[in-house]
């Protein structure tokens, strides 16, 4: 009967321990998050989103724009999954390269824009969650998170200008190459 | 002999519904606005796209069945919904969403929201409904909208600044005030469900003992360079990442179970920044047709793209997590 009594106990302690994190979570990130998404999204339909089409348009003239304020700014106002809708007017060979960019964008700027992405932000808030249990501040790595992002997702970016140039190489065979060099040397 | 034209009502920014077509018909040529007296600039441009006459709703009421459209600055109380329940199209000039106590009845095919002038185009005769019946028009029709048009010229002179300032507090109020309702329906359908998921996993870790066993692997992977640096090599592998990729589960995960040891201090916290990188060098690699998709990318560029992306997350999985690494000295350093 013990052995009964302590695997019961056992068993309902992985739910006490659970819900107790669900409950600092929901009385910790929860507020915060839902009151920065309110502003977030309140802002973002203020400007709206024909500003951002005319900015795109701008930006395909050179790899900074292109991989890293475009992004950036495309992932801040649109969020995940429409940011990618960005590129639309990008010429083809760029867009690849695009998405390696703005992909990480969405979770890098998530830290401190948890509005872009609140669908994966556990891929934040799971490391970030125990660096708070130390009762440090998760605003510092945040920071940091943004701005290696920035840096290392720009780089993501343009490297993948080389690789799809790569591809399209060993693929020669294939008409695809003639028609990507047409979209990329049009610039 | 008067013809009506077809429009087509988009949603404006932070708008909710529609794409809508209006189709004036026979009986229904006219169109209502219930705005609290003010007359908005799209009623002018409505008019003038579809030869319908314009009725103030809060001077002169219509029979239902006469209505085509009916225009409402409503920031989510009863009037948006009021006309979608009565099948009427609806559009608001507010970015008001499917709330209020009719919410049910506010659809997409009967309601857009967020409307300005810039939202209202003409459509085609081709693509217009069909049941556009043109017949002539009664001389009593005529004479009304004169009158109709008097009052309303009269009226916009006498639209003070009091006027345009309740205009533009009531715009900013409704936009705040939808831009709540979708947050909460984000925490609500997105957030919230995936920490209930997370948190269970976390009670299970940690209270069954698995905890220590996962601490034993993580800890010497997560709490050193290499370690972090293997994790993002594995996760970037061209024919492993697109199957990590889905959801970001795995990555979520994975980061959940290192930042409870960073809680616990097995993990000294400044690895928490190359760790976010080692978790994530997958990023979205399932995802990229549908990403270049959404760019409107040839099926050429999609056949191109996928291998180049896997190759470049590959070519940079390894040296992100190093230069996140490098970027966490000093992080937490003096606590």
């Amino acid at each position: 009967m013990k052995y009964i009594t302590d695997f019961a106990s056992g068993f309902m302690g992985l739910f006490q321990t659970g819900g107790k994190t669900l409950i600092s979570w929901m009385t910790s990130i929860v507020p915060v998050v839902l009151l920065l998404l309110v502003l977030m999204n309140t802002i973002i339909a203020f400007l709206g989103e024909e500003r951002m089409n005319k900015l795109a348009r701008a930006s395909s003239k050179n790899v900074v724009t292109r991989y890293l304020i475009l992004p950036f700014l495309s992932a801040f106002m649109l969020g995940n999954p429409m940011a990618f809708t960005m590129a639309r007017f990008l010429p083809e060979y760029y867009k690849p390269s695009y998405y390696a960019s703005q992909a990480q964008f969405c979770h890098t700027s998530n830290g401190v824009f948890p509005h872009i992405n609140p669908g994966e932000l556990f891929i934040w808030m799971g490391i970030a969650q125990g660096v708070q249990k130390l009762g440090l501040n998760t605003m510092d790595l945040a920071i940091r998170y943004l701005l290696v992002g920035m840096l290392m997702n720009f780089i993501g970016g343009w490297v993948t200008d080389f690789t799809t140039a790569y591809v399209c190489r060993t693929s020669g065979v294939t008409l695809s190459k003639e028609v990507k060099l047409t979209a990329g040397t049009a610039e | 002999m008067t013809t009506w034209n077809s429009i087509k009502i988009v949603k404006g920014s932070g708008g909710w519904g529609g794409p809508i077509i209006v189709t004036p018909t026979e009986e229904k040529h006219k169109f209502i606005y219930v705005t609290g007296g003010n007359r908005p600039k799209i009623v002018d441009k409505i008019e003038q796209l579809t030869g319908m006459k314009a009725i103030d709703g809060f001077k002169t009421s219509i029979p239902d069945n006469e209505v085509a459209l009916a225009i409402v600055d409503c920031g989510g109380t009863l009037r948006c919904g009021i006309y979608p329940k009565k099948g009427i199209l609806t559009a608001n000039v507010l970015p008001t969403g499917k709330s209020g106590p009719l919410a049910k009845y506010i659809t997409p095919e009967l309601y857009v929201s967020a409307v300005d002038v810039n939202q209202i185009s003409a459509v085609d005769e081709a693509t217009a409904a069909e049941n556009v019946a043109p017949t002539a028009v009664s001389d009593d029709q005529e004479d009304s909208k004169y009158d109709n048009q008097k009052t309303i010229t009269q009226q916009m002179e006498h639209q003070g600044i009091i006027a345009k300032i309740g205009i533009g507090a009531g715009k900013v109020v409704a936009t705040f005030n939808q831009a709540a309702k979708e947050s909460v329906q984000t925490v609500l359908n997105t957030i919230i469900p995936f920490m209930a998921f997370v948190a269970l996993l976390i009670g299970i870790i940690q209270g069954s003992g698995i905890g220590k066993v996962f601490a034993k692997i993580m800890t010497p992977l997560a709490g050193n360079v290499w370690g972090l640096m293997i994790m993002g090599f594995i996760c970037s592998l061209p024919f492993l990442s697109p199957l990590l990729g889905p959801g970001a589960v795995i990555g979520q995960i994975i980061g959940t179970l290192i930042g409870v040891e960073i809680g616990k201090g097995h993990i000294p916290p400044q690895y928490a920044l190359p760790a976010l990188f080692a978790i994530n060098t997958q990023n979205a690699c399932d995802f990229i047709p549908v990403g270049l998709g959404l760019e409107e990318a040839e099926s050429k560029t999609v056949e191109v793209g996928v291998p180049s992306v896997l190759y470049s997350r590959f070519i940079n999985g390894v040296p992100r997590v190093f230069v996140a690494w490098l970027a966490s000295f000093g992080l937490y350093a003096g606590k």
